[in-house]
């Protein structure tokens, strides 16, 4: 009897003192590992810091999050789910696409009786959209990027009523890169990729007459 | 026995627990309603009671797209497109079929019977067996033309490219120019974000052209002389909304204004003093993102519709 408990005592011990040797082991070879690491402060929120394969990290670092607005179905899930508060979402506004209206789908309540800049006729919940007059009938409507949630109701009023010049792109002085993004897990509409980090944003009009130009 | 009551309960309790976690881990499913959404479709199918015509008649054309509508004093239906125009009865049933190098943007039948073709930046003249009669210069690189307009020996000409009204005669010798800003004069000029921009004369002579920016119609005489106008920019039904409304119109009986619009998909009827009279036909009745509704009216006042997206002319008559 005694000695089957010391037998099991002793197992017990040899256990935890091979479980402490292996973690230590492993702690001090990927400390090694990660010494060797040229990518620096871009593996910083990477999940995956010290663990990853060389090809792997090489294409985090050349790579960024960017929503692409073809897809984007404005769901709201933008506001909802980055890590950041606010989102790093935040909505941009094309210039060379937005006809500068008085009556704009994507600043104005479709049921307001007057358009003027009132709190209770604008679109956005936290009115960071600025409407400012040019000259008759023009109007310039400028994006207060701090206010901005990236809940994207602007973005479907400006594309069902206007042009569509208001689009969502994630916003790389705010986004923190994650190797995972929250919202891409969560986008119903597969509108998130990595793009590279030369060409970071992805806005629809540019894009198209940047290509044109060639 | 009380003992054992306590252990039933507990068992009961434990189970009850155990249930509960397992459908919550594995059948619950997250919320994802969006508390930030703008239910654009409730709009689309907003106020329907002032429909006061009803659809009676749908034509298919056979052209691979459509874009400009036209009757003519016997009620006949024209409609252009790529390749081609089409020339119908006023039942529907196809006379002729006249083909076409290059898509005709918009179309207008003078009282001979020429069809005036507008292409991207210039005029064509056929008949509709098929002949072409002329073919004017272009317009410029820049030109977008997109409606035509004949009365008498004139030929109006909208040109979205360069936001200006020309005034033509028949063999293609230029009037003026009307439309362009001038303060001196208060015409303000046309503000064409995207490319519809109509015109038309009315019963009694007047040409109106749609400034679609500021959305609004405006009246000139022939020589460019601002005359009136009237608009109201508005998601309501007694506006025009979106970003460049209305995208097309005609007329009916006494000058009465038929027009419709794109963002919300609706055909509605204007008195001559510009006040809301009735609806034709609601948003809900196309398929949403349909541009380019062209409007005609024939000889017993119905009013035509191009639908691009059914590939079909639409035909609403008082209910």
């Amino acid at each position: 009897m005694q000695n089957r408990r010391e037998f099991l005592n002793l197992l017990c011990r040899g256990t935890i003192l091979t479980g402490l040797a292996a973690t230590t082991g492993l702690l001090v070879y990927r400390s090694a590992q990660s010494g060797n690491c040229q990518l620096g402060s871009s593996c910083a929120n990477c999940g995956k810091s010290g663990k990853c394969n060389l090809p792997q990290a090489l294409l985090y670092k050349e790579t960024v999050w960017q929503l692409d607005p073809t897809k984007c179905i404005q769901c709201g899930r933008c506001a909802e789910n980055c890590v950041m508060t606010p989102s790093a979402v935040k909505v941009t506004h094309v210039y060379a696409m937005c006809g500068y209206c008085d009556l704009c789908g994507g600043y104005l309540k479709p049921d307001t009786k007057n358009i003027s800049t009132a709190a209770e006729n604008q679109l956005c919940p936290t009115s960071a959209i600025k409407r400012k007059f040019v000259e008759e009938p023009f109007y310039q409507y400028t994006i207060d990027e701090p206010l901005c949630i990236g809940c994207a109701k602007c973005v479907k009023g400006c594309g069902a009523f206007g042009n569509g010049s208001l689009q969502l792109q994630v916003r790389h002085d705010r986004c923190v890169n994650c190797n995972e993004c929250a919202i891409a897990r969560n986008c119903p509409a597969d509108a998130f990729k990595r793009v590279p980090a030369s060409k970071p944003y992805l806005l629809q009009g540019i894009e198209a007459k940047n290509e044109e130009k060639g | 026995m009380k003992q054992k009551i306590i252990i039933i309960s507990a068992i009961v309790l434990l189970l009850a627990l155990v249930a509960f976690m397992v459908k919550d881990f594995f059948f619950s499913r997250p919320d994802n309603s969006n508390p930030y959404a703008f239910d654009v479709e409730k709009i689309r199918n907003g106020d329907t009671a002032a429909i006061a015509f009803a659809e009676t008649l749908q034509i298919k054309t056979s052209l691979e797209e459509i874009h400009g509508l036209a009757t003519d004093a016997n009620g006949n239906i024209y409609v252009s497109g790529k390749s081609g125009v089409e020339i119908f009865d006023s039942a529907g049933k196809t006379k002729y079929k006249v083909k076409i190098g290059g898509t005709a943007n918009c179309i207008s039948v003078d009282g001979n019977g020429y069809i005036l073709l507008g292409m991207q930046d210039h005029i064509e003249v056929w008949r509709h067996d098929g002949r072409q009669v002329a073919r004017w210069n272009s317009f410029g690189p820049d030109a977008v033309i997109t409606s035509i307009a004949v009365q008498g020996n004139n030929v109006f000409v909208a040109d979205a490219g360069q936001k200006v009204v020309y005034r033509y005669d028949k063999t293609e010798h230029l009037l003026n120019k009307i439309g362009l800003k001038d303060p001196a004069t208060g015409v303000p000029g046309f503000i064409i974000p995207s490319a519809y921009f109509d015109l038309g004369i009315d019963k009694k002579g007047n040409l109106w052209v749609v400034n679609p920016g500021r959305h609004s119609f405006e009246k000139y005489d022939f020589d460019g002389k601002l005359l009136s106008s009237w608009g109201k920019a508005s998601m309501a039904m007694e506006g025009f909304c979106g970003c460049c409304n209305p995208s097309n119109f005609a007329f009916i009986s006494d000058s009465l204004f038929v027009t419709s619009e794109k963002a919300i998909e609706r055909v509605k009827i204007y008195n001559a003093d510009g006040s809301f009279r009735c609806l034709v036909a609601a948003p809900n009745q196309f398929e949403a993102g349909t541009k380019g509704l062209d409007l005609a009216v024939d000889n017993r006042n119905r009013i035509l519709v191009l639908d691009p997206v059914k590939m079909r002319i639409r035909v609403f008559e008082l209910k």
